[in-house]
């Protein structure tokens, strides 16, 4: 076929590929983690400035005729680089004092706050309700400081103040932008790709043309070449985490300096808490500097090595991803590939349309689902990043790891807990195979049937039996549940009619699976009804002739014959529909709506029940998973076994 | 050619008045149907042709209920959703939970405007007490009667007994009560009257208080001993029972007017008072249409002054007189008309003993497990205490599941 | 073929026995449907016995007819909202999706019966596999991508590409199915013939496939036209609207006029059946021996 290239040459692609891709990206991720340092640091600075002047409104009481103005005019002015800020009382939403520039003359505070300040005072109802959820629910739930950015790169930030208590208003301030130019040491990158590159090039005359070698110098070059790399970023951030809390010591100093004498100039008592200052947005202190603004070395350390452990988590899946490039290029896969798609060019082409529309539409979604099934999000969360709330397989061990199926009630007996994975599992299992069942064989016969020639009236016939599946199901289901009325339904009045005892129906975990069973009995075997009538005329007429000339009888060449032809058509029918039927989500719904006591649940109405009556969409997420991996496991089985993928 | 020169005209016109008025488009979903869409549209033509107006264009999109909690969900946190959605309070906690959907109105709310409404109404659509909506029309269950049968309606639970079991025929499908009772919805009427319910003050659940207790040992001995209920009773069976004359009196609320039959001569009077609890009135869940401002809304401002508009006297009357609505403007109901509109004034009453169905975001969880106590119960599986313990520890769990992480 | 039947078959009376059972029981509660609809009232119809019934009594209850037909339900179902302009809209879309699912299922049903590549078992099988993931928490994500990303939001190529992405992966698997049982001498045939592939694909496998293409059209169809929480979750005008959507309006929350749904679901019902009536003549007169010798 084509030349082959040199083995030495391939590695050497693949090397600098790889060794550039290993490098960038790490080289990114410091620099993402640098930027993201930087910006913490922002915000504490900025949050151990508005706690010191919340304390201080806080400390402020009875504010009397001139109000809180002058503590904020006189915080600004002992306190160079002060940042503007303002206080909003929310009874009789008033600004109460503010240092804003546009506060002044005719909006000077205090006063009522305008229509376009909505949002100034939301933003403090928000934080009285914050601060009174997160008591009565005894949790950290909703933060108690809101940081956002302004549209000028600055940071917008805002705290309650509490009295006595209760919540009666918020500290706003507004910090400008500081400029950063905290770019990682390019040179160092650059040296870090090109080395192992270099090396290979010096190096891989030696090795010859051996490939197990060549690839194992490659490797090594690349990974120590990142290990290195790994260990000058972690340096790096040591050296950043350091310099962000010697700032915020620094801040910490200045104001617990000042403060006295501020609060002593507007004659209010003394008693501030600087040790409190440096918190999280919870108001909880981080505890690493102490009031006289001296760091705890301990706690630094600790705050240094757990921040490292995820960057390296990332940089060793940089690594993996770098030696699956290196060695998908350098032992020819990516050769191998292109002249794949070359070869095979109307096949794809063919596909791709429809496979395009299948990634965007469907594959996406489903990959977003499967992500979420990771974390703990629920309706509290879904405006937090997922790495937040990551949770790993949590979720799934929940869900698996639940054995209590049943337990023993006062008087003995054996109560069955439905709700249990185990058992739902179990009963969506029979319900599916119950359904195709019923589904197929009725389907097959009536096709059967409906395909004997010269029988009268087959048109008729063939449309009435579809129209289960043409009348929106939403009322036809509704009507069978109906028809199982315990006093008004037609079938315990058709019992009656033939003597027996009328029967209630949704009262026994049997009986109520018997409703569902009819219903979506009837509404599906109007469609393998006619797969089942495509399907059969892919066979010859010829060939029954044949079987007939030789005797053979109409069992045998249904047999024979028949189920063989229909295969093809068949399979994949009867995978979609156990597939449909496990997620039949409408009719349990609808007709037996779990009861009794659950017991008629699916594993799908489950999924639903997490996701939307208890707002866990995680663990809905995780449930979802779950079922999909049984449906696959089910499909790759039924696969192998029939071959339903290949040709006849 | 001249109709359409004159249509050309008048949009033009319409587009100038617009542009120079600066003018905004403000959109309303809603669920409306029949003819409470009709009365709706008519107060937001008014509305538009009015000066209060002032040259902002409300336009409004129907949308079925079964969809409308979904489309908002999806819609509305994305920034492509409507200003404003009108809409049950119950789905409230958790839309303002998850964030970026509902925006409160305390800042916009004066004291005229919050003393326009009974004030029960104003406190469904308030959450953890911020006001997040203006509340447009309540519904609450009241007891329905048809007048062949029942000629002075029970006033108290013993006369309500003696009278249903004069009525029923168990054996005929004949019934002198008739009403969802296993839904949870529907029992709230006999739970809230023994002084239960489904959360105390702190949003705990207390599904299994002695009170609820007691409201369903009422039901079982109405549904057991005195055998005046019907079995297996969906809202579809109540309907047609009612409509065949086999139900004399249901409880149920505004929306079952609308579907009885022509010919069926009924009354409406208060939910009788309950021997059982020292006397005390029967006292249903009341749900209230907010409506609610979008928190990505450019135009709040325009948005709140027609959700005043919304709620103002004449608009309540359009929508009490034209779309059979009860509103929760309380002046509407001094008005002539009104005054002598026995429905609208029978729900008037009974909204006066109503209390706010829960809105907060757990409340989601209450129904499945109640659903499944209430079958239990009716299906004589488990006793009042035993269904409801049940059912309290499974809601308990589910918070508990909600809430893990701190 | 109808020459050569044999003394051993079964009975047709027998057949009609069986086909008259099943037809009863697919019907009756169609009927029930229908009762509601020309009822004219709100309620679902009541078993109205005595006392003390007979058989007789209880034989009348269980037989679907309304006590006064009338056909205001329906006349109300028209009238009283835009339900021909969403039939109209409804019939767009659904059709536009059974065109396009028809397209890229034949195609790449094509390509998986025909073509031996990499790839393919797993391409395969990943259309199975998109079947299988429960589309609980889906719809948001879809919305995100319709809406935000391609800017679908309110118009029905939005619509009709997740009604096709929806149908085809049942398509494609039974088209590749029965592409497997058309036999490749006709195609090697041609190809020697000096036939394009296209050509071949078009003019002699795609009209044998007429009884499978028959069955994906039907099962498209269906899809694009019953569908509902999409339509009412990406529309954002009235006019815009489904037929499945309008129908929903009369259900909704606590009113439940039965009357008006039993009378838009029949009416709902009739295209479909109507289009099964004209495809039905491919399902029974697909691939005859005759045909692929010819």
């Amino acid at each position: 076929m084509r030349k082959t290239r040199p083995q030495g040459f391939r590695f050497f692609v693949g090397l600098a590929v790889a060794s550039a891709l290993a490098i960038g990206l790490a080289y990114a991720l410091l620099a993402g983690e640098r930027r993201q340092t930087e910006s913490a640091r922002d915000q504490r600075l900025a949050v151990v400035r508005l706690r010191a002047l919340t304390e201080a409104v806080e400390i402020s009481t009875a504010p009397g005729e001139t109000g809180l103005q002058p503590l904020l005019i006189e915080w600004k002015a002992r306190l160079k680089d002060s940042p503007p800020a303002r206080v909003i009382v929310t009874q009789g939403i008033r600004l109460e004092a503010s240092t804003f520039p546009q506060d002044v003359g005719e909006k000077a505070a205090p006063r009522r706050l305008a229509r376009e300040e909505k949002p100034l005072f939301d933003q403090a109802a928000r934080l009285r309700a914050a601060v009174e959820t997160n008591r009565s629910e005894g949790a950290q739930r909703v933060e108690e400081i809101e940081v956002a950015r302004t549209p000028s790169g600055g940071l917008g930030l805002a705290a309650p103040i509490e009295k006595e208590g209760a919540v009666v208003g918020m500290v706003q301030m507004e910090t400008v932008s500081v400029a950063h130019a905290a770019h990682p040491n390019r040179a160092v990158a650059l040296l870090y790709f090109a080395a192992p590159v270099a090396l290979f090039v010096l190096l891989s005359g030696v090795a010859g043309e051996r490939k197990w070698l060549l690839a194992l110098l490659a490797a090594v070059l690349l990974v120590g070449a990142l290990a290195r790399y790994t260990q000058h970023s972690r340096t790096v951030l040591e050296s950043d985490q350091r310099g962000l809390v010697t700032a915020v010591a620094g801040e910490i100093r200045v104001q617990a300096a000042a403060l006295p004498g501020i609060l002593a100039a507007v004659s209010a008592p003394p008693g501030i808490h600087p040790e409190t200052w440096d918190s999280d947005l919870f108001r909880r202190p981080r505890g690493i500097v102490s009031a006289d603004g001296s760091v705890s070395e301990e706690s630094l350390r600790g705050v240094i090595d757990s921040s490292a452990v995820p960057v390296e988590k990332a940089i060793a899946g940089v690594g993996i991803l770098a030696l699956a490039v290196l060695s998908f290029l350098g032992f020819g896969g990516a050769a191998h590939l292109w002249a794949t798609l070359r070869k095979h060019r109307e096949a794809y082409v063919y596909i791709t349309p429809a496979m395009l529309g299948m990634i965007v539409l469907v594959f996406f979604p489903f990959l977003y689902g499967v992500a979420i099934s990771f974390t703990d999000q629920t309706i509290y969360t879904t405006s937090k990043p997922l790495t937040e709330i990551w949770t790993g397989l949590t979720n799934y061990a929940q869900i698996l790891g639940d054995f209590h199926m049943a337990r023993r009630a006062a008087d003995g007996a054996l109560v069955f807990n439905y709700l249990n994975f185990y058992w739902t599992f179990f009963f969506t299992v029979v319900w599916t195979v119950s359904n195709v069942t019923i589904g197929v064989s009725v389907g097959l016969l009536l096709a059967l049937i409906l395909n004997t020639p010269g029988l009268a009236l087959r048109p008729v016939y063939r449309v009435l039996l579809i129209l289960p599946w043409a009348v929106p199901n939403y009322i036809t289901a509704l009507i069978w549940k109906g028809m199982f009325h315990q006093q008004f339904g037609v079938i315990n009045q058709m019992i009656q009619i033939f003597g027996g005892q009328p029967v209630s129906w949704f009262e026994k975990p049997f009986s109520s699976f018997v409703t569902a069973l009819a219903t979506n009995g009837w509404l599906s075997f109007p469609f393998m009804m006619v797969i089942s009538l495509g399907a059969l005329q892919s066979i010859p007429a010829e060939i029954y002739e044949a079987a007939r000339v030789e005797g053979a009888t109409r069992w045998q060449q249904f047999k024979a014959i028949t189920l063989p032809s229909l295969k093809p058509a068949l399979i994949p029918a009867i995978i979609i529909s156990v597939v449909w039927t496990f997620n039949m989500f409408n009719i349990i719904f609808l007709v037996t709506e779990g009861e009794p006591a659950s017991s008629t649940e699916i594993l799908i109405t489950q999924a639903y029940k997490f996701a939307f009556q208890k707002y866990r969409y995680g663990y809905a997420a995780a449930y979802s998973v779950v079922i999909f991996l049984i449906l696959l496991v089910y499909g790759t089985v039924q696969n192998r076994a029939t071959r339903a993928t290949e040709a006849i | 050619m001249k109709p359409f020169r004159v249509a050309a005209v008048t949009l033009g016109l319409a587009l100038a008045g617009a542009l120079a008025a600066g003018a905004a488009e403000i959109v309303v979903w809603h669920a409306y149907r029949a003819e409470e869409k009709e009365a709706f549209e008519k107060v937001v033509a008014q509305y538009n042709a009015s000066p209060a107006a002032k040259g902002n264009r409300v336009t409004t999109l129907a949308v079925p209920y079964d969809a409308f909690a979904d489309k908002i969900t999806a819609a509305v946190p994305r920034g492509k959703g409507p200003d404003i959605f009108i809409y049950a309070q119950d789905r409230l906690g958790g839309w303002i939970e998850a964030g970026n959907t509902v925006d409160p109105i305390d800042f916009f709310l004066d004291k005229a405007t919050r003393d326009r409404f009974i004030p029960t109404t104003l406190e469904a659509v308030t959450y953890k007490g911020t006001v997040y909506g203006l509340p447009l029309n309540y519904k609450v269950i009241t007891m329905i009667y048809n007048k062949k049968l029942v000629t002075t309606p029970p006033k108290t639970s013993g006369e309500l007994v003696a009278v249903a079991g004069k009525l029923t025929n168990q054996k005929a499908g004949r019934f002198g009560l008739a009403y969802s009772y296993a839904d949870f919805y529907y029992h709230a009427c006999l739970m809230n009257g023994f002084g239960g319910g489904v959360f105390d003050a702190k949003g705990r659940p207390t599904l299994n208080s002695p009170q609820n207790v007691q409201s369903m040992q009422l039901l079982m001995k109405w549904f057991e001993k005195d055998r005046i209920l019907p079995a297996e009773p969906s809202t579809a069976l109540i309907t047609s029972l009612f409509n065949e004359g086999k139900a004399a009196i249901v409880f149920s609320g505004p929306w079952f007017l609308g579907e009885i039959a022509k010919g069926v001569d009924y009354g409406l009077a208060l939910l009788p008072t309950l021997d059982e609890a020292g006397g005390k009135p029967m006292r249903p869940w009341m749900t209230v249409e907010g409506v609610f401002i979008a928190t990505p809304s450019k135009n709040k401002d325009a948005a709140y002054e027609f959700a005043r508009y919304l709620t103002d006297l004449p608009a309540a009357k359009v929508l009490a007189i034209e779309g059979r609505q009860t509103p929760s403007n309380k002046g509407v109901y001094n008005d002539p008309q009104v005054a002598k509109d026995s429905v609208l004034q029978a729900f008037r009453k009974q909204v006066d003993v109503a209390v706010p169905m829960p809105n907060l975001a757990e409340m989601t969880m209450v129904w499945s497990p109640a659903t499944t106590a209430m079958n239990t119960l009716t299906k004589k599986a488990a006793t009042p205490q035993a269904a409801l313990d049940a059912a309290q520890k499974k809601v308990e769990a589910d918070i508990a599941g909600l809430r893990k992480r701190s | 073929m109808a020459r050569s039947r044999r003394e051993e078959t079964v009975p047709h009376w027998l057949l009609h026995a069986v086909l008259i059972v099943v037809t009863l029981i697919a019907v009756y509660p169609i009927l029930w449907v229908l009762t509601i609809a020309f009822s004219g009232k709100q309620s679902l119809a009541l078993v109205d016995l005595p006392a003390v019934p007979t058989a007789a009594d209880r034989l009348r209850a269980v037989v679907p007819w309304p006590d006064h037909p009338n056909a205001t339900n329906f006349v109300s179902v028209m009238k009283d909202q835009p339900f021909a302009r969403w039939l109209v809209n409804g019939a767009i879309v659904a059709l536009a999706t059974t065109v396009l699912g028809i397209f890229l299922a034949c195609t790449a049903g094509y390509a998986f019966s025909r073509f031996r590549f990499p790839g393919r078992r797993a391409g395969l099988m990943s259309f199975l596999v998109s079947q299988m993931f429960p589309g609980v928490l889906t719809l948001i994500p879809l919305y995100i991508i319709l809406v935000k990303w391609l800017g679908l939001g309110s118009t029905r190529t939005g619509l009709v590409l997740v009604y096709t992405t929806t149908a085809i992966p049942f398509c494609v698997w039974m088209l590749k199915g029965y592409f497997d049982t058309i036999p490749k001498d006709l195609e090697e045939a041609a190809l020697i013939d000096g036939a394009s592939a296209p050509t071949i694909f078009l003019r002699i496998v795609l009209p044998l496939a007429k009884p499978a293409i028959a069955v994906t059209a039907l099962f498209c169809f269906l899809t694009g036209w019953n569908e509902f929480i999409l339509a009412a979750t990406l529309m954002d005008k009235e006019n815009m609207y489904t037929a499945p959507v309008g129908l929903r309006f009369f259900v909704g929350g606590f009113s439940q006029q039965w009357g008006y749904f039993a009378a838009g679901a029949i009416i709902v019902s009739i295209p479909v059946v109507a289009l099964f009536f004209y495809l039905q003549k491919y399902l029974v007169s697909g691939l005859t021996a005759g045909g692929v010798k010819g």
